[in-house]
């Protein structure tokens, strides 16, 4: 059975380019990069991130800000920006057929490394009652429920880098299958703590371009050296297209395809042959339908590290050739983890929109090994078909096809 | 006694200072089970009494409240 294309009827965006859709496109579609120094991480070997730029508790105030993990804050803010772009109205709306998909990597690691300090450094009696409710990985999708009073199925979905396309993937199935009529669906992280921080250093994932962070972010380039992690969220509302007409809703975009996959090779490697994002690729353009000559724009995985951004850039080449202009706005916003792949997929939404491929930050000298073509500035063109593909450690890929309205 | 736990209660909850009378239960101020617990936290660390979150639900408002507190710090 294939899924029907889903209507992507609202957007909302709170990324280290800017709070709301308008600004993140603003930054993206210029490629104006977003890392810098980072104080929470002074004296940690990798000391640079890309955080969003206002607080998200300065955004939802104090108390209502008070009991969520910072993964939940951001998710919160950019559900309401998407339900209000997309114009459903809450006095109307069945609250029960409408479902929360949302993807997140890893939860509330900062509540979770705030309350293990007051264990070790004090006692279990003075541990935090909302330890739990607050960095539980659900927790996203359960207080944006809460929040909009909405009552349908509500879910995580955790593929790690890949779960923001994820989520958008399995909220086209629940339309598919009418589990709902509505799903905000997209992801949401903050995981910029310094035991993640440490963590992902020790891998040796994370650029070392400590004296020039702003350039670190470098996808595609021969200079690259790894990763700069981000945090941030992005909510995509989905509707049946015949549902979006009924009730005059502007459609943004389709989502025509989804593809998902298992390297089955390593736990943090991809395979070098790239055979599971392949296959993730093929199997989303069946899915939509598509024939690679027909896809327009790539938005790339394409973190920045070394091995990833050969591996990806061999496979699309392989697949789709040198026609596609292929772009990582993982230059300008960084890795947001499980928010990437939602990010992106709205990245593709408004690229669509816009006729406009925004640029890869930072890529100035392209790897001699890749083929394809990445743009390095705004590039306009007639854009009708886009990808955009999410790897997440683990090897769990994520696919999807963005078609216009 | 009552001022400091009115002060924490706002601090901590960002409950209106207005909102916050003697006469206020918990419940009024919008506080769960959960912030009962972290009320009760806050209590043993800022005054070093121990109430359990049991005797703060049971606690008829913040000027009962208060008092168990005062007697604890100052046992007559």
């Amino acid at each position: 059975m294939a899924g029907c294309p889903a209507a992507v009827t609202g957007l909302g965006l709170y990324t280290p380019a800017g709070l709301g859709v308008a600004e993140c496109w603003a930054g993206v579609g210029a490629g104006l990069p977003t890392a810098r120094r980072d104080p929470a991480l002074a004296g940690l070997p990798v000391d640079f991130s890309c955080r969003v730029r206002v607080e998200p508790s300065e955004v939802l105030g104090g108390r209502a800000a008070r009991r969520m993990d910072r993964f939940v804050q951001l998710a919160v803010v950019a559900a309401r920006e998407a339900v209000a772009d997309a114009g459903l109205n809450r006095a109307t709306w069945d609250p029960a057929r409408i479902a929360v998909v949302l993807g997140c990597a890893d939860g509330g690691p900062g509540t979770v490394e705030a309350q293990h300090r007051v264990l070790l450094e004090e006692t279990a009696a003075r541990v935090s009652a909302l330890l739990l409710p607050m960095q539980l990985a659900n927790m996203s999708a359960g207080t944006v429920s809460i929040d909009l009073g909405i009552t349908g199925p509500s879910l995580v979905a955790a593929t790690a880098c890949a779960s923001g396309a994820t989520a958008i993937g399995l909220a086209r199935d629940l339309l598919t299958l009418d589990r709902c009529d509505v799903v905000l669906a997209g992801g949401s992280e903050a995981m910029i703590t310094p035991l993640v921080m440490a963590g992902f250093a020790q891998m040796g994932a994370l650029s070392r371009r400590a004296d020039d962070p702003q350039t670190a972010s470098r996808p595609f380039d021969a200079a690259r050296d790894g990763f700069v992690a981000a945090e941030g969220a992005a909510v995509l509302v989905l509707e049946r297209p015949a549902d979006a007409r009924a009730r005059g809703a502007r459609v943004h975009a389709l989502v025509g395809g989804f593809g998902a996959s298992a390297d089955a090779h390593h736990l943090t490697a991809p395979d070098p042959d790239g055979r599971g994002c392949e296959q993730a690729v093929r199997s989303a353009l069946a899915d939509a339908g598509i024939s690679p000559g027909d896809v327009d724009h790539i938005n790339a995985h394409g973190t920045s590290t070394v091995l990833n951004d050969l591996v990806e850039a061999q496979m699309i080449d392989r697949v789709f050739g040198d026609r596609p202009v292929v772009t990582s706005t993982k230059g300008v916003t960084g890795h947001m983890f499980g928010a990437a792949g939602a990010a992106e997929a709205a990245f593709c939404v408004l690229a669509l929109e816009h006729q406009l491929v925004p640029p890869t930050a930072n890529l100035t000298d392209l790897d001699a090994r890749i083929g394809i073509q990445v743009a390095t500035r705004p590039v306009e063109g007639r854009l009708q078909v886009a990808v955009s593909n999410s790897f997440g450690f683990g090897g769990q890929n994520a696919v999807l096809v963005v078609t216009s309205a | 006694m009552y001022e400091q736990l009115k002060e924490m209660i706002e601090r901590k909850f960002q409950v209106p200072l207005a909102d916050i009378e003697p006469t206020a239960t918990l419940e009024d101020l919008g506080l769960d089970s959960l912030d009962v617990v972290e009320l009760a936290l806050i209590i043993e660390k800022e005054t070093g009494v121990r109430v359990t979150d049991d005797e703060l639900v049971e606690a008829a408002d913040l000027g009962s409240l208060a008092n168990l507190v005062m007697s604890r710090i100052a046992p007559v």
